[in-house]
């Protein structure tokens, strides 16, 4: 996984969006690759499903593209990504009516020295669907703030949420995660 | 009163002191060592290890070659394959044109039906 811009790296940002503006494909191509990674896997832990994540970040980077020359340097590029890509996510929520899809995890057969991979598949597969089976809120909260790791403030901003509200949609979420373990396990 | 609100951001933000507020920092210091504090960290340390267990792949170079070249304009896109259509329908049209015109004028009973001034009256 492509590691997240570090925050010297904001005014590389800003210059590529710039050239972007002016059209520039290979700032495009460039920026591109900073945050492809990362995008990805906001998106992939949101939405629960690898083909759906690939069609949001493209539309996301599409908005990019697009949106370039409208863009202000007021914040950091990447906060500003994970508003167009938490606001795709949302609409695709919405789209999808609140309806999680059923689990479509494609395991490898059962060839010899599989196993290990298949059991941390099936690992993952478990993540997958106890983050699918949370309110969209609180695993927004929970990918924010978890795996982003984004600081409490923008992370209650992306959500439209005081941090204490923000707060709260993670202990439930967390709480939730503890509630669907334990099942599990009896 | 603060070992439960010690509890409560573990109970938020996990085992891990980097996910904590930076405001809490110190009431993290205070408690994880402590009995009470480890055993709260422990517990939170259960639900981070399962979300951990989810990493996605990074993205294939297809997927990056895909997103990575912008978007051209319609009429660039589809300018030269709609110009090509454009003439060819235009030369078709020409040459379709031209031979009904040919067979009217030499078919009789056009011509006897519609007569020579007919014949240009309609335009063909």
């Amino acid at each position: 996984m492509e590691r997240k811009p570090a925050p010297e790296d904001d005014a590389l940002d800003h210059e590529l969006m710039a050239a972007v503006a002016r059209r520039d494909g290979r700032a495009f191509t460039r920026l591109v690759e900073r945050h492809l990674g990362w995008s990805l896997g906001f998106a992939e832990r949101m939405l629960g499903a690898r083909h759906e994540a690939e069609d949001l970040v493209q539309t996301a980077f599409l908005r990019v593209w697009q949106g370039a020359s409208r863009w202000e340097p007021k914040a950091k590029f990447s906060t500003w990504l994970y508003r167009v890509l938490h606001n795709l996510c949302m609409d695709h929520f919405r789209a999808r009516g609140g309806a999680q899809e059923a689990l479509d995890e494609e395991l490898p057969d059962d060839a010899p020295g599989n196993e290990e991979r298949l059991a941390g598949l099936q690992r993952e597969a478990r993540v997958r669907a106890a983050l699918a089976a949370l309110p969209d809120r609180q695993r927004a909260a929970l990918v924010l703030c978890y795996y982003e790791e984004r600081p409490q403030a923008e992370a209650a901003s992306l959500l439209g949420v005081s941090v204490g509200a923000l707060e709260s949609l993670l202990s439930r979420g967390r709480a939730a995660l503890r509630k669907w373990l334990q099942e599990e396990l009896h | 009163m603060d070992l439960n609100r010690f509890k409560d951001c573990a109970a938020a933000y996990g085992k891990e002191r980097r996910r904590w507020p930076a405001q809490e920092l110190e009431l993290y210091d205070r408690f994880a060592r402590t009995p009470e504090g480890a055993a709260i960290l422990a517990q939170a340390e259960r639900t981070d290890r399962f979300l951990d267990a989810f990493v996605p792949a990074a993205p294939d170079p297809g997927l990056a070659r895909r997103v990575g070249v912008p978007a051209k304009p319609a009429w660039r896109r589809f300018g030269a394959p709609a110009a090509a259509l454009a003439a060819s329908a235009a030369l078709g049209f020409a040459v379709g044109f031209a031979q009904v015109r040919d067979e009217i004028d030499a078919d009789p009973v056009a011509r006897l039906l519609l007569g020579p001034q007919s014949v240009q009256e309609i335009g063909l």
